[in-house]
């Protein structure tokens, strides 16, 4: 019994978590791929840097790389997750604080002026700085040890100038609770949803950023596999509070149309050869592969998924056979034992009826006690059972790189009410089932036979 | 004239062993009246059992009829004949067969369940009847609890327990010493003579059958000899303790004091 409900409960969370999984990976999927639609005139310019000796960088990668730290199992999909999001100021997209601002290079402020002013179809430069704070770890890799950062929060500053916050996408459009920022705000902060948690603060409240303190002015909501962990402020705030008056982590160069986009790319590069110039499409381009990738990687877990289904129903279907053969040989036993018994009932008047209930109550009372304790075991001993008994799919399909990335929703076994219903009527059944033929066989033994045996 | 409880008419019963016939009953004709108390004695395989199992309609004779009450239950169907069982028959077993999980006056409700007796008129019934046979004060006892004899008596108020028609006991002294047989003969005797009830019983104790009052030779599946009881007839039974005569109604055993 014990098994028969730890392997339901087993596939039920294993279901659900690769349903959230799922759920997750195409809603963050689907919302990127919509804000960069909408920002498809958008260019991201960072300053390459190049750290020599740090071999393990993600190879294709081109912001990132620096100091921070690249998970080794992101650099395979082409894709830098710190690119997306925190750079470019959309909230939802991947990347987040986790592995973004450590690599990329501080660019002094007044050096790219020029673009805006010697590349025609641009119509607005953006800069941005951005700034992780965390508590720093050490770290051994490949026989070297390194520090990387654990990242509490990540500051966004941007410019809130009228032209910058009213006209182009640089700001988190999901507001959750108070008001997104505006121009001419300073001394105030927009928090993502992790970070209320972090500071726990909400809006109204006042926090301490880098020593400074800062008035919540409103919450964004954040969504998709990442937690978001960036909060936006002003650029000269977050210059000042980080001691990095004059310079910027980004650019973000808006082109006139998107059909200026490429050429005003290719000019930024000319005229900035040490810049890493990304546009809108590159980024498309990068999330269709980063999404084939997730793709496989979903079409996996379902495929896992199908076999744990029918593992356990294989499972399940030997366990319901055993039971009932068990529930059958104990009764047959029973009967056998108590012969006399029966033949006894009969002779002093009991119907063929009477005696056969009174065996079926038996079975089926046996069967409950059975389920019984196999409902108190499995509540202890689900998540272990349907360990052994199943294969795990969130952590065999997805790896670390979901897995960790996805910790609040890695499998749970719980026993639903609903679960110990289906139990416990299953047992009801199998108990009827077992114990028909011993039942209706005591029930058809001639008395003058039961009298007989001994 | 006297009301005839049973009747058997042409009475056969053949088994079949493998390829053999065995006829254990052959043309059996008997009348029992209403307050009889007849046993019926008989060497091994001379088909006293199965004359008691076809009388209590636990098995199905191969020819005949059988009369009980003027029902001729051969004729009965399966779901019919637990009524009979129920209500115009007790039996009384050679091993006694009281449930071993049931106290007493557990064992006594049994064959009520089922009936129109409420549950407190069953408990009401079953410790008069243990009263009855002389087990007050035992009603909460479990079999196991109560002796050979004392189990016996549980056994005879449970066949008691529907006011059957007859009572059928299956050699009721087979496993009891001679004390608790003499017992147990005077209990079934006092309730033939004081409540009227038809007795039939099966022994292979002379001494046993003599305290009745009619004698049923059975052999070959026949009843072959017939003989008036000596002592029952005379209202007499013997002494547990010491084997003389005593009334039906004695307390203390006139020749040796002891009490009955």
């Amino acid at each position: 019994m014990a098994i028969m409900i730890s392997i339901p409960a087993g596939i039920t969370s294993n279901q659900a978590s690769t349903e959230t999984l799922t759920q997750n990976l195409s809603d963050t999927i689907t919302q990127t791929e919509e804000t960069i639609n909408q920002t498809l005139t958008q260019i991201d310019c960072t300053l390459s840097s190049s750290f020599e000796g740090f071999g393990f960088a993600a190879p294709d990668t081109s912001s990132s790389g620096g100091s921070g730290f690249t998970p080794p199992d992101m650099g395979g999909s082409g894709f830098t997750p710190g690119q997306f999001g925190n750079a470019t100021g959309v909230p939802g997209a991947f990347g987040g604080g986790a592995f973004s601002s450590g690599g990329t290079t501080a660019m002094n402020e007044t050096l790219y002026n020029d673009i805006n002013s010697t590349i025609d179809g641009v119509a607005a430069v953006v800069p941005s700085l951005q700034v992780s704070e965390g508590t720093e770890e050490e770290m051994e890799m490949m026989g070297r040890s390194f520090t990387t950062l654990s990242v509490d929060y990540v500051i966004e500053g941007i410019p809130l100038t009228s032209d910058t916050v009213d006209n182009y996408p640089i700001l988190p459009t999901n507001i959750t609770a108070g008001r997104n920022l505006q121009a001419g705000d300073s001394g105030v902060v927009l928090l993502s949803e992790n970070n209320t948690a972090f500071f726990e603060a909400g809006v109204g409240d006042t926090i301490e950023i880098l020593d400074e303190t800062f008035e919540v002015i409103g919450v964004y909501g954040s969504s998709g596999v990442e937690d978001i962990t960036t909060l936006y402020m002003d650029l000269s705030d977050a210059q000042s509070i980080s001691n990095n008056t004059g310079y910027i982590t980004s650019l973000t160069v808006f082109a006139d149309n998107s059909d200026v986009v490429t050429d005003v790319a290719t000019a930024i590069s000319s005229l900035h050869a040490e810049l890493t110039v990304t546009t809108g499409q590159q980024r498309l381009d990068q999330l269709e592969a980063l999404k084939t990738t997730y793709e496989t990687a979903l079409e996996s877990a379902e495929a896992t998924v199908a076999q744990t289904q029918s593992v356990a129903f294989q499972e399940i279907l030997v366990a319901v056979a055993a039971t009932s053969l068990i529930v059958l040989f104990v009764m047959l036993y029973t009967v056998r034992e108590r012969t006399k018994e029966i033949g006894t009932l009969k002779a002093i008047g009991f119907s063929n009826w009477t005696v056969m209930s009174q065996f079926m109550l038996e079975g089926v009372f046996l069967s409950l006690m059975a389920g019984a304790v196999g409902i108190a075991i499995a509540s202890i001993a689900a998540p272990t059972l349907s360990g052994l008994l199943l294969p795990a799919v969130s952590q065999s399909t997805f790896g670390t790189r979901f897995t960790s990335a996805n910790s609040g929703t890695t499998a749970s076994i719980t026993l639903t009410p609903e679960l110990i219903l289906i139990a416990l009527g299953g047992a009801v059944l199998l108990g009827t089932l077992g114990s028909l033929y011993p039942a209706w066989r005591a029930s058809r033994t001639r008395p003058a036979e039961a009298m007989r045996y001994e | 004239m006297s009301e005839a409880v049973l009747k058997l008419e042409n009475l056969s019963k053949t088994y079949s062993l493998g390829k053999r016939n065995v006829q254990a009953l052959s043309n059996l004709n008997l009348q029992v009246n209403k307050g009889e108390f007849a046993a019926i004695m008989g060497p091994s395989g001379s088909g006293k059992t199965t004359l008691l199992n076809v009388l209590g309609c636990l098995d199905k004779p191969t020819g005949g009829r059988v009369l009980l009450d003027d029902v001729d239950v051969t004729k009965l169907p399966e779901k019919e004949l637990y009524k009979i069982r129920r209500g115009k028959i007790g039996f009384v077993f050679q091993t006694f067969n009281l449930l071993p999980y049931l106290n007493a006056r557990e064992n006594v409700e049994l064959p009520m369940e089922g009936t129109k007796k409420t549950r407190s008129e069953r408990r009401q019934r079953a410790s008069e009847l243990l009263g009855m046979v002389g087990l007050s004060g035992r009603e909460e006892h479990r079999p196991q609890r109560l002796s050979a004899g004392e189990q016996q008596r549980v056994a005879i108020a449970r066949a008691l327990a529907n006011d059957p028609a007859i009572i059928l006991a299956d050699e009721p002294t087979g496993n009891l010493d001679s004390k608790n047989k003499y017992e147990i003969v005077r209990l079934l005797a006092n309730l033939n003579i004081n409540q009227g009830t038809t007795i039939i019983m099966v022994t292979h104790d002379s001494h046993i059958a003599a305290q009745t009052e009619r004698l049923l030779f059975l052999s070959d599946g026949k009843i072959t000899k017939e003989k008036q009881g000596r002592h029952l007839a005379k209202k007499k039974l013997t002494c547990p303790y010491c084997g003389s005569k005593t009334q039906l109604g004695d307390k203390i055993c006139p020749s040796c004091k002891k009490k009955l």
